[in-house]
């Protein structure tokens, strides 16, 4: 049941694809509403097909990669929804929707293993480090997107030769506000994520683990956005410059996620 | 069906014409009322603004729509005929359909969008309604042609871009601060210039108000306008950076604000962008503060280049527009055959069922008394008779109304079955 929901979750997803490959093409608003929806049911659709997993294999189906992926997909579809209900933005859909389709894709493409389940991630910390930990690099991936719509707005502005993108993209006031306000959703979910994955590591793990790639490479997240946050809050960062730090941080958040994939890590417990 | 539009627009007549055309608004109503009583005109409407003045009307069926409504107008106005011939243009049916759609949805309009023209064609149509000239045709066309109007406005972006000075500063502030609400606006030199844009900037929610002037009297009055607040000729860098907005058309022969004032201006702000319009020839603000981060300088000429491509923008969001348009024309052209021709069906089934029942009548007396079943035999024998018969017309009705374009052809299958309207 939860393959057949997640394919049909891939449909849906592929109509936003092509909303967000029309758009970049044609520079128009195309398809928006019927590509809105078609994430909407398809978000409906991830949902059950992630509760039929659930279901099937008796624990919350984020330990292999097949079920990472797909639940990464859905909490930034999650983040979309929550800030598109927030400021309307359909601009912000042109970087969500592919990538959630690729996301969704992939986990389809990775066979589920679903016998391989260690008995070591049969744990409470665990399972909130994975989805608070998700959720906060979704609120990133938003933060992100934001950035980049700001310098791209920033730079019509400043050339003062209006092309499309003015007309498509929102104020440069509305995204710095997302870009905070994703921030600061995702800072303390992201901290709450690596305080659970120290506690299930120091609880479950018997050789040591703190040398571990992912993990260093978390810590450096972490920092990053402590920075950001703290010179936002005290010096009024804001602009150009913490739109490229935001975009700086995803940048990071991508290396953890995908360069340090490699065995004999605490992490590669999730690949064996 | 059977429309005709005549009219002129600033397309096709100098204002000269146009004005001698005009329908002043009280003279409306007698003007319908001639239209119905002394043409063959059923329905009318009359759009008379000063760039065009358009009679739409729905005539009786005859060819010669477009010279009544000619002549209409010319005797009007007493104004001969030959004198308005290379003016006036003329549209019937599809093309009326068409031309109402695109005046509605402001794709005709001198500036491409602007939203005028979709009120002055809603006055128009109540004043003709008030005046009971509007029947089903026209109320159905003209209210299709706001849905239009409404697509057009809320699927392309063709009217949301400014194309005037005022208007494009407020645009360009509303992208970098989004909402105007609490912002604080700084007018340098006052000016008719500064007072016109703050005017704007005010009316689009912009709290605060502070002027600066060479002489400080000037500045009070200004300030009393817009019950703002003056600074003192020798305090402006004290309070320069409460601006959010800076507009400057001083008459200084050197620049006012160079690159490092804006650095201490942001650097005071912690950050939080200023935009500055300079509308001061010669300049107030040296180009460089541009390059300040977080600062975002207009002089008159970029806001003329935005302007130019708002203009531009409209262009290309027309090309969706009309594209809307055309859709909708060939939806309303599916309605109007089908409105056309599911009378004539319900009077082809009723006129024939009627004459079964009154033939079977007359029949059944003869026939003496008969069993139930008998009885059956006969209702169906007759039903199916006129089912059979009345087959192919119907089909043929129905696929008249979706297809072919021949409105005539109805009305010959109408005149064969000795169906009226």
């Amino acid at each position: 049941m939860n393959t057949l929901f997640l394919r049909l979750t891939i449909a849906l997803y592929s109509i936003g694809l092509l909303h967000s490959f029309l758009t970049i093409v044609t520079r128009k608003k195309t398809l928006f509403r019927v590509a809105l929806a078609g994430i909407g049911l398809g978000f409906i659709s991830h949902a059950l097909s992630i509760i039929f997993a659930w279901i099937e294999l008796d624990h919350p189906p984020i330990t292999d990669n097949h079920g990472a992926l797909s639940f990464f997909a859905f909490v930034i579809v999650l983040a979309f929804l929550v800030s598109y209900a927030r400021y309307r933005l359909e601009s912000l859909s042109v970087f969500v929707f592919p990538l959630v389709f690729i996301l969704t894709l992939a986990a389809n493409l990775i066979s589920s293993p679903n016998a391989a389940r260690h008995e070591l991630l049969r744990s409470l910390w665990f399972y909130i480090h994975i989805p608070t930990t998700f959720l906060g690099y979704a609120a990133f991936f938003v933060a992100f997107s934001a950035g980049i719509m700001y310098l791209i707005q920033e730079r019509e502005l400043k050339r003062k030769r209006p092309q499309a993108f003015y007309y498509r993209l929102p104020s440069l006031e509305i995204c710095d506000d997302l870009g905070y306000r994703s921030l600061s959703v995702g800072f303390p979910l992201l901290t709450v994520g690596i305080v659970a994955g120290a506690l299930w590591a120091s609880r479950s793990l018997t050789q040591p683990w703190g040398g571990d790639p992912k993990i260093i490479w978390s810590l450096i997240t972490w920092l990053v956005y402590a920075v950001l946050i703290h010179y936002r809050l005290s010096a009024g960062l804001r602009g150009r410059r913490a739109a490229m730090m935001s975009i700086l941080g995803f940048v990071i958040v991508l290396l953890t996620f995908l360069g340090t994939r490699h065995q004999g890590s605490a992490h590669s417990f999730i690949q064996q | 069906m059977n429309l005709v539009l005549v009219g002129l627009s600033h397309k096709t007549a100098p204002v000269h014409i146009r004005e001698r055309l005009h329908f002043p608004e009280p003279q409306l109503p007698q003007a319908l009322e001639l239209l119905r009583t002394r043409y063959e005109v059923r329905e009318s409407m009359i759009l008379s603004t000063c760039n065009r003045v358009e009679v739409l009307a729905q005539t009786a069926e005859s060819p010669d729509g477009v010279h009544q409504l000619r002549d209409f107008i010319c005797s009007f106005h007493k104004v001969p005929y030959d004198s308005l011939r290379d003016f006036l243009y003329d549209f019937t049916q599809l093309d009326a359909v068409r031309h109402v759609f695109r005046v509605a949805a402001s794709l005709d309009s001198m500036v491409l969008g602007e939203p005028q023209i979709l009120g002055q064609v809603k006055t128009a149509f109540t004043t003709a309604q008030n005046a009971g000239a509007i029947g089903a045709t026209l109320s159905q066309l003209m209210n299709r042609a706001f849905f239009v109007a409404k697509r057009v406005r809320s699927e392309t972006t063709i009217a949301s871009s400014a194309v005037s000075i005022s208007y494009a500063a407020v645009e360009l502030a509303k992208k970098i601060f989004n909402d105007l609400k609490g912002k604080t606006v700084m007018i340098l030199g006052a000016g008719k210039m500064s007072e016109l844009a703050a005017k704007h900037l005010s009316g689009a929610g912009v709290s605060k108000v502070l002027v600066w002037n060479r002489t400080y009297q000037r500045a009070v009055e200004l300030a009393e306008l817009f019950k703002g607040e003056a600074i003192q000729t020798e305090d402006l860098f004290r309070h320069i950076e409460r601006a959010d907005i800076i507009i400057s058309s001083t008459g200084s022969p050197a620049f006012i604000l160079n690159k490092a004032d804006g650095e201490r201006m942001i650097h005071l702000r912690k950050n939080r962008p200023v935009f500055i319009i300079d509308i001061a020839v010669p300049r107030d603000v040296d180009p460089e503060i541009n390059k300040v981060n977080n600062v975002f300088l207009y002089d008159i000429d970029d806001l003329r280049n935005v302007i130019d491509a708002n203009l531009r923008q409209r262009q290309r969001e027309a090309q969706s527009a009309e594209e809307i348009v055309r859709q909708e024309v060939d939806l309303f052209l599916e309605y109007a055959r089908a409105r056309d021709a599911t009378p004539a069906i319900v009077m082809l089934r009723e006129h024939w069922e009627a004459v079964r029942k009154e033939e079977l009548a007359r029949s059944r007396k003869r026939l003496g008394s008969l069993t139930s079943e008998q009885e059956a035999v006969i209702e169906s024998l007759t039903q199916s008779l006129v089912n059979k018969m009345l087959h192919q017309p119907i089909s043929e009705l129905k696929r008249l109304s979706r297809q072919t374009l021949n409105p005539d052809e109805v009305a010959i299958i109408k005149r064969i079955f000795g169906l009226k309207d």
